[in-house]
């Protein structure tokens, strides 16, 4: 039929805006509900917000909500305890802060001007950072609801990457049984973690838990976990490393499994041991995987709110608070400004750290290994 | 050897193999003499490759005895076998370079630093890849890959070299040049090699001795011209020789194979009512059709160049003839082809064994 | 020319190498078989002990919970069901009579809501057992949300698959700015939100056709993709006042749709991600032979990608059917009374009760983490199965 130029058909016309009308529905939700919250979030972070008769009344304070944190009534609980501080701390962070301005001056020659803002921004985080600590930590005193939740992440993702690739190393050797391990193992990542928080609080229990007589033995049948501070963070750690290790397991497993058998049966015949196969052949392999696995993972356990509020309820006094935690009880204490504001400090913390870690490491290594 | 180290031998002895209840190799026995390069030829599934990977210990033998030298290394490591081995994938580490690759099998056994060097560079001189130490696989092309995975098999000087279809993934052109320089190295080495491949062409060219194996049974051990002008069986008849031997079917009566009405005069004798003659494109001839000649049509003919090949139908079977590049017979012809006595090969079609 | 051939001999190793060297390859040496025995046996106890005292303790009594610890049931103490009869008859609506008859109440209130644009019709009054409503819940808001989510999830990863996207930069800045003024003006100038929404929008379309000729940075694929995949990052707590405002002012606060709608979009990056990378490796000649045949490009996402992509697609379904089971933060601002979910059951009985009464508790635990478990065995199979391996390289 020669030039049949009808106006195309409904069907035709949504076929041919397939892709607008394909990828649509997930770019509205994701801008309705995330996007716009998160800026309408900034604006309770900065208002005092009040519930009134006809809604909700905004007063706008500047950053009063966010300066609250770090200089005024709150920053104990959020920063912890920062004087004395003591020498040791100081000389510490007096290194600290001179290695981040020697990296940075070298980074000069190899990055944009562009690439030494983002440097720079790691570099102010990392010198903020190191500060909070030695002033805290390091000095003798308590540290507030920014350094647990950075406790939470560094020491909970080292300790389950450890774990993690320790198990998926011994599973990749030929074992009997490793389908039946794959299944035990995986399954406490899924377990809801109200469910594992509560377990754990029944069995770290000192007069009822399972341990009871274990401890009598050891004569600290009396101790509370619960009651110190360190103890109970540690706790956290350990049934948040419940949780996780199977994630690392499974996905370092898996990477360990792709390694391609001719290389590994290659280096067997070469000569190599296990041990030499190991840190030669496959580990450069996984190491890829093996960063992008922890920042998931680091990404995952900066939101932890679940476990801390189930085992201790951030107790004892707000030791094992969390910030989405601490965010939590200040919503239910009607202060929505500052709730958003610890929301938005996290936030930035939780950017700034992974941004950092994802461009200097995983970026680092694939630049390394394409030139 | 080349460097004043004594050559040895490989002596398969009574080895098996099976996989659950699937039987890959079957009572295989070989002895390979000192400095001999050795091609175990066959289809995939042969078991070649199985056997292979049994000398060089990636495997261990469901029954039976391997045997270096004198040493039985039948439940002795890769490593503490003396062997290298190039794979058909190469195999190189991608994050090291060609230098880290070639030197690698020093560098496990804690050699200094000074020395694996200098034997680097030697093994790389010796491949021609001295330039390019430097760089890393992905940066290699497939035919300086494969040299790079020969270096490394050589720097060790092992008593036994192990290859399994070290060119198949190299294009035709590069795969001739590289037949070459293989078969240069070894008689320059003298170490004891054995190869494995699907490639006739190459167990004919490189071999001192082929051993075909099929379905994990030895079907025949010789050398490339014997395999060739004497074959055991009709599976080795067949599968050299490029195009692959005629096979007319009939039955032998006396020392006169009967087939579709014809009666042709063979050099052995014998009776065999399922019978195979078998002959050489380039032992029959073409000939105007006459009472001395096989008669049939013409069903294709295809110039290669420097011969013409002729198939010419004869009743169920067709006869593929060499003929001279200015033949000009079309499809359809009435033809006839010689097919002098001597050069004639029968078989028995139930057992495969060749009467003689 | 080198002279001496490297050979390698077995006195020369350490005590460490001839402890751990295997015998032959595919086997282990006997320390290592026992080292490593040793280690994955110690760490299944460690994995299944807590699920087996949690379990166990379901089954004991208050005696047998206060008096301390008690390991193997029928030996050290007697099992029994007080508690799980004490979750069952908190009230009379616990008998099987009852529940079957939520359970058509269930079906007939799903119907009334699906038809209550149209047509308007009286929910009924539904008298649950509490532990049956929270569990039932769950049920639904994971399921339809899953759904949503991965149907919404799979068809944008598609199209970041096969189409081309080129969004101008400059439009994204006006739209963010756009976004700002009407949270200003609704928010500080007391503007109605709808009003405000409206005249944006309008204004949003005007701009773009006008200035947005000027702008010339265009984005890609993979911008999108990662912009997508980063909201991961975005801790719950930082949207969920203003959604919880939000919701409130639609009148949606406290319902199971405003826990299927923020489900879906908290786990929308993990879908987009996982999917996308299974969609690139279908080939791409399937679909254009059948674009060549005239087909629509729904119909081959819908006739042709997904069937081959449905391993894929059932670990990633079954995986965020695990997450969504799971959650609590949204939950827990967004529907604590009328809609509890099981993790809120949980919460709020810890946080309220009379007494340790763990027994309770341990069995609103099980029933509350049964259910994952059994999918986490199922998503373990397709794991096993290599279905997302592509995923982990990406």
């Amino acid at each position: 039929m020669a030039g049949s130029s009808q106006r195309e058909s409904w069907g035709e016309w949504v076929d041919r805006h397939s892709g607008t009308f394909f990828i649509a529905p997930a770019v509205t939700l994701i801008l309705i509900f995330a996007i716009f919250p998160t800026i309408y979030s900034m604006f309770f972070a900065m208002s005092r917000v009040r519930f009134t008769g006809d809604g909700l009344k905004f007063r706008f304070v500047g950053f009063r909500n966010f300066s609250k944190q770090f200089f005024g009534t709150d920053q104990v609980h959020f920063l912890g305890r920062t004087e004395p501080v003591s020498i040791l701390a100081m000389i510490i962070f007096a290194v600290i802060v001179v290695s981040v301005l020697v990296w940075l001056y070298r980074s000069r020659k190899i990055a944009t001007w562009v690439g030494m803002l983002g440097r720079t921004v790691s570099a102010s985080m990392a010198i903020f950072l190191a500060w909070v600590l030695c002033a805290s930590l390091l000095s003798g005193n308590s540290i507030g609801t920014l350094y647990t939740t950075l406790f939470y992440v560094l020491v909970g993702c080292g300790i389950q990457f450890v774990i993690g690739t320790g198990l998926a190393f011994i599973c990749s050797q030929p074992i009997h049984g490793k389908n039946f391990f794959r299944v035990i193992f995986f399954i406490p990542l899924m377990v809801t973690p109200l469910g594992v928080g509560y377990a754990m609080k029944m069995i770290a229990d000192i007069t009822k838990g399972p341990f009871e007589p274990l401890l009598r033995l050891f004569g600290i049948e009396n101790w509370v976990w619960s009651a110190d501070a360190w103890s109970a963070r540690l706790v956290m750690v350990v049934g948040d490393s419940w949780q996780w290790i199977p994630f690392i397991f499974i996905c370092m497993l898996a990477a360990l499994e792709n390694v391609p058998q001719d290389h590994v049966e290659a280096a067997q015949v070469d000569g190599a041991s296990s041990m030499q196969i190991f840190r030669e052949i496959t580990w450069p392999q996984v190491v890829p995987v093996a960063v992008t696995v922890l920042l998931i993972r680091a990404v995952e356990a900066f939101k932890i709110v679940d476990l801390p509020n189930i085992m201790t309820g951030g107790g004892p006094g707000t030791a094992t608070e969390s910030m989405t935690l601490h965010s939590l009880f200040v919503w239910r204490a009607n202060d929505m400004g500052t709730s958003a504001a610890i929301g938005y400090l996290l936030l930035i913390v939780t950017v700034i750290v992974c941004a950092s870690f994802f461009n200097y490491v995983v970026l680092g290594r694939l630049r390394r290994t394409k030139a | 050897m080349a460097d004043g180290s004594p050559q040895v031998s490989v002596k398969f002895d009574e080895v098996q193999k099976s996989f659950g209840s699937v039987k890959v190799l079957e009572k295989f026995d070989l002895l390979v003499e000192p400095g001999e390069f050795l091609v175990l030829l066959g289809a995939s599934g042969s078991g070649k490759t199985t056997a292979l990977r049994i000398l060089s210990g990636l495997e261990t033998p469901s029954a039976g005895q391997v045997y270096i030298g004198d040493r039985n290394v039948t439940d002795i490591l890769p490593k503490y076998r003396d062997i290298s081995m190039v794979f058909q994938s190469y195999a190189l580490y991608p994050h090291k370079t060609v230098a880290e690759n070639i030197g690698f099998p020093l560098k496990v056994r804690k050699i200094e630093k000074a020395l694996v060097d200098s034997a680097t560079l030697d093994a790389a001189k010796q491949v021609q890849l001295d330039t390019l130490l430097d760089r890393y696989p992905r940066e290699l092309s497939g035919g300086q890959m494969q040299r790079v995975a020969l270096a490394r098999a050589i720097i060790r000087r092992p008593s036994v070299f192990l290859m399994d279809e070290p060119l198949s993934n190299l294009d035709a052109k590069l795969r001739g040049y590289m037949r070459a320089e293989l078969k240069h190295m070894q008689e320059t080495l003298g170490i004891t090699t054995i190869y494995v491949t699907h490639d006739q062409i190459e167990a004919m060219t490189l071999a001192d001795r082929v051993a075909v194996l099929e379905k994990g049974v030895l079907q025949q051990l010789a050398t490339p011209a014997e395999i060739y002008n004497n074959p055991v069986n009709l599976f080795v008849a067949q599968f050299i020789g490029s195009p692959p031997m005629n096979v007319v079917h009939g039955s032998l009566e006396g020392n006169h194979f009967l087939t579709n009405g014809a009666k042709i005069e063979t050099a052995v004798s014998g009776r065999v009512e399922n019978g195979i003659l078998g002959v050489r494109s380039e032992d029959c001839a073409i000939a105007p059709p006459s009472d001395k000649t096989l008669n049939g049509k013409i069903y294709t003919t295809e110039l290669i160049g420097d011969h013409t090949l002729v198939t010419v139908d004869w009743g169920t079977d067709q006869i593929v003839v060499k003929a001279s590049k200015a033949f000009d017979g079309k499809q359809g012809d009435n033809i006839g082809v010689i097919l002098p006595s001597d050069v004639l090969f029968v078989f028995d079609e139930v057992t495969g064994y060749r009467i003689r | 020319m080198s002279d001496a051939s490297f050979k390698f001999e077995k006195s020369g190793r350490s005590l460490m190498e001839r402890l751990f060297e295997p015998p032959a390859i595919g086997k282990m040496s006997l320390v290592a078989k026992i080292v490593a025995y040793s280690l994955l046996a110690i760490w299944s106890v460690f994995v299944l002990f807590p699920i087996y005292w949690v379990i166990i303790t379901s089954f004991k009594d208050a005696a047998a919970v206060n008096q301390g610890p008690f390991y193997i049931p029928f030996f050290d103490f007697q099992p029994n069901l007080d508690a799980w009869r004490a979750q069952f008859n908190i009230d009379r609506f616990c008998d099987l009579t009852s529940i079957l008859r939520q359970v058509y109440l269930l079906v007939h209130n799903s119907f009334v809501f699906v038809v209550s644009p149209v047509i308007s019709l009286n929910p009924m009054e539904l008298q649950i057992c509490k532990i049956y409503l929270a569990f039932t819940n769950s049920v639904v808001i994971s399921v339809v949300s899953t759904t949503l989510c991965v149907a919404v999830g799979s068809m944008a990863a598609y199209a970041l698959a096969r189409v081309q996207y080129k969004p101008k930069f400059g439009n994204i800045l006006v739209f963010v700015a756009l976004l700002v003024l009407v949270i200003v003006a609704t928010t500080y100038a007391g503007v109605p939100w709808w009003a405000s929404s409206t005249v944006a929008l309008a204004m949003f379309f005007f701009l773009v056709r006008s200035v947005g000729r000027y702008f010339k940075m265009r984005l890609g694929n993979n911008d999108i993709l990662f912009w997508i995949i980063s909201q991961r990052i975005l801790p719950p707590i930082v949207v969920v006042i203003p959604v919880y405002v939000m919701f409130q002012a639609v009148g949606l606060l406290d319902t199971h749709l405003a826990l299927i709608i923020l489900y879906a979009v908290a786990n929308l990056p993990i879908v987009v991600w996982l999917m996308h990378d299974f969609f690139a490796n279908v080939p791409i000649e399937l679909e254009e032979s059948a674009q060549l045949d005239g087909a629509t490009r729904f119909g081959i996402f819908w006739g042709i990608v997904l069937p081959l992509t449905r391993p894929g697609l059932a670990a990633t379904t079954l995986l965020i059917l695990v997450l969504n089971w799971n959650e609590y933060l949204f939950a827990v601002f967004i529907a604590t009374v009328k809609v509890q979910t099981m993790p809120i059951m949980v919460a709020a009985k810890n946080a309220g009760e009379k007494g340790v009464f763990w027994w309770e508790m341990s069995a609103i635990i099980v029933v509350m983490i049964i259910p994952v478990i059994i999918m986490s065995i199922l998503l373990t199979k397709f794991i096993s199965k290599g279905v997302l391996q592509g995923a982990m390289k990406g």
